[in-house]
């Protein structure tokens, strides 16, 4: 759902904030201030929904906010040309009683699809006000706030219409509220009513808490309802709504036909056919080119440019414990920089392209199918392939996955996928000593481990699998200041959850190293690295450092043996072993407090748990075959 | 005749939404997205190898997997109504 909902927040609060096409992706809670002739408003960016059903947790987000701290206005952004679908969602929150302004958003966008709106009409209909806006070119954001603040001050009276529904239904829908009125709670009691006779859990949790008696008259009245309607009572209610929201753009729309646009054809070539595939994978392949290409230059120049500051920066902070240490800090944030960021600045604006232009609903169609081989659908490719550049941001982008089922499968499979980093030790390590055809094998074995996984984990997760249901935006020229800001706040975000980690996580090492630590920790570590996996002692304690990092255990490996030929301290079984080790042993640290972010530590504890078996077994288990 | 699942029109098919044979919160989303009983519906495009089916409804396109279109019964276009 791409109304612009981002977009005007980053105006109104100038705010730096996730900007795309993916429907339903803004799920965090963005805040911001803004001044506005004098008056300062605290603005909240809620999470993009097309209902407030509280189906998924975006919804019951934005209904809880909205029913219990009491916003003195809400924007409502609405797509003009999508207004029948928008205003569904509209009515909805005319119905839970909210203070609204709309924003009737890129009515340009409208207009070059032969549609115009009637915005005066259309507030007389909704009793609201309605701004027109172009928000990407900031048009109608002064009228906007105010608006806005006309209605706060009661300058403007808005009169919301009343939403009214069949006579059939009306009759039941106050019936039941009757019921909820006896104990009143956090909503319009009609609200509530509508909500019970859909069957609402969030409702009616809410309701059961105060009032039984509502609940047993709600489950009454749905019932008499679907006798008379044929259909279920959520079924009937929703028809109406919809038939309502047809009303009100019949009345203030006039649709003109317009010729076949290029991004008509555009959506054509790339939806359907074999060569929809074939520009799929060029796609693909060519984000990936860009991506490490433009990644190696950076990361090699800013890798230089640090070298040579090392021998300064080393003097200034002194010798003893006290200046490793502060080295040791200082190595965490050269390694954030010059490994990760290089790739993850133009994987991100890369995929902000996509995402804002419109690509990746194209990509979701056309993967669907391959994806159910491993339990999840169309949407759950984007995560997957963001997990081969970094599993960070792919474990984030897991939020666009509707059910809990859902998103715990997606997020546990891309956690297996290869990143850049584990590409540095599978290519720097096998690929270049062992052969590239074995580290392609590798590449092979993780899918084919991905796929197996896939499916095992959809057999035994509970809850009912649900498939693809997703609006397809027309495409549109990407916008390059929301591609820029989308670019630098997904960015930012990432270097405000790994940066500081990293520069832990280093210290913690150079503490064990400075206090010789290491060796012992090395003999501790041995039955493992030694004993299950046949590695040299030394393993071990690289496998630690590669937690931080998954890169840095290749690194450490030459560091600590001194010797950059890593062929005089591994034998070519060894390489693959410690490859596939590090493959799926735990996600690194940055990895980690997404896995928290998203699941919560109960299932991150649970995954990273049974990927630390997975290596064991994957990695004791091809020890032996090789040898 | 009877209704068919959405799964098997071809793409250019109208038809009618009959009913949703699927389980509360997959109801849910199809109905919050306006596949409702009575709505007419266009398909644009099916996917290969048993991808989603695309279809035009309420001046939108949504993109349906094929195991939910299995699940939406439709009329389609030119059958007498019962």
């Amino acid at each position: 759902m791409n109304v612009g909902k981002s977009v005007l927040f980053n105006q109104l609060t100038g705010l730096h904030q996730h900007v795309g096409n993916w429907p339903g992706k803004t799920v965090e809670r963005a805040e911001g201030t803004m001044n506005f002739g004098g008056h300062i408003i605290d603005v909240v960016d809620l999470p993009g929904i097309y209902s407030l059903s509280t189906y998924s947790i975006e919804e019951r987000v934005a209904l809880e906010y909205i029913s219990t701290e009491k916003p003195d206005v809400v924007i409502n952004v609405v797509d003009a040309s999508l207004l029948e679908r928008n205003l569904y969602f509209t009515i909805q929150l005319l119905e839970a009683g909210v203070s609204l302004v709309i924003a009737l958003n890129q009515v340009d966008q409208a207009q070059k699809k032969g549609i115009s709106t009637d915005a005066v009409k259309l507030a007389e209909r909704l009793g609201v006000p309605v701004v027109p806006m172009i928000a990407v070119r900031g048009i109608g954001f002064h009228e906007l706030m105010t608006a806005v603040v006309d209605t706060v001050e009661g300058r403007m009276a808005p009169k919301p219409v009343r939403i009214r529904y069949g006579a059939e239904v009306e009759a039941h829908v106050e019936a039941v509220a009757e019921a909820v009125e006896e104990s009143p709670i956090a909503m319009p009691a009609r609200f509530a009513a509508v909500r019970l006779l859909e069957g609402d859990d969030y409702v009616r949790r809410l309701v059961a808490q105060v009032n039984g008696k509502a609940i047993a008259a709600a489950e009454e009245h749905a019932k008499q309802l679907e006798k008379e309607h044929g259909h279920s009572a959520a079924t009937v209610i929703a028809s109406e709504r919809y038939e309502l929201a047809r009303k009100i753009v019949t009345d203030s729309q006039s649709v003109a036909p317009t010729a076949r646009t290029f991004a008509d054809r555009l959506d054509e070539v790339t939806s359907s056919g074999a060569l929809s595939y074939v520009i799929m994978a060029a796609v693909v392949a060519s984000m990936f080119v860009i991506v490490f290409k433009v990644g190696d230059e950076l990361s090699s120049l800013l890798g230089e440019f640090f070298l040579s500051l090392e021998p300064s920066v080393m003097s200034a902070l002194g010798g003893g414990a006290v200046g490793a240490l502060a080295w040791g800090a200082v190595e965490g944030l050269i390694a954030g920089i010059t490994i990760a960021l290089p790739y993850i600045v133009p994987f991100y604006a890369i995929m902000a392209l996509l995402e804002d232009s419109g690509y990746l609903a194209r990509m979701a169609f056309l993967m669907d199918s391959v994806m159910h081989t491993v339990g999840l659908h169309g949407k759950a490719f984007i995560p997957m392939v963001l997990g081969y550049g970094c599993n960070v941001p792919a474990c984030l982008g897991c939020r666009i996955m509707e059910t809990d089922r859902e998103r715990t499968l997606t997020v546990f499979l891309t956690t297996l996928i290869p990143c850049a980093g584990r590409t540095i030790v599978i290519l720097g390590l096998v690929g270049r000593y062992v052969g590239l055809e074995w580290a392609l094998g590798l590449y092979g074995f993780d899918l084919l481990l991905v796929f197996v996984l896939g499916r095992l984990a959809y057999k035994t997760l509970p809850g009912e699998p649900s498939g693809l249901i997703m609006e397809v935006p027309s495409y549109k020229m990407p916008h390059a200041g929301t591609v820029l800001k989308r670019t630098w706040f997904e960015t930012s975000s990432f270097v405000t959850i790994a940066m500081p980690l990293m520069v832990l996580g280093s210290v913690v090492l150079k503490a064990l190293e400075v206090g010789g630590l290491l060796t012992p920790l090395s003999g501790l570590l041995s039955p493992i690295s030694v004993g299950l996996l046949g590695l040299p002692p030394i393993a071990g304690v690289v496998l630690i450092f590669g937690v931080l990092r998954k890169e840095l255990s290749l690194i450490m490996l030459a560091a600590l043996s001194g010797t950059a030929d890593l062929a005089s301290i591994l034998t070519a079984p060894q390489m693959i072993v410690f490859s596939v080790v590090t493959m799926f042993y735990i996600p690194c640290l940055g990895t980690v407090v997404a896995l928290y972010k998203e699941l919560g530590w109960k299932k991150a504890l649970v995954i990273i748990l049974s990927e630390v078996a997975l290596a064991l077994v994957a990695g004791g288990l091809l020890s032996r075959i090789l040898h | 005749m009877a209704p068919v699942p959405l799964a098997y029109l071809r793409p250019g098919d109208g038809a009618t939404v009959e009913s949703i044979d699927a389980g509360w919160g997959l109801t849910r989303r199809l109905l919050d997205m306006g596949v409702t009983p009575g709505e007419h519906i266009e398909v644009v495009r099916s996917a290969r190898f048993g991808g989603p089916v695309e279809i035009r409804v309420r001046g939108s396109v949504l993109s349906i997997g094929r195991g939910v279109a299995m699940k939406v019964l439709v009329r389609p276009d030119g059958e007498p109504t019962v």
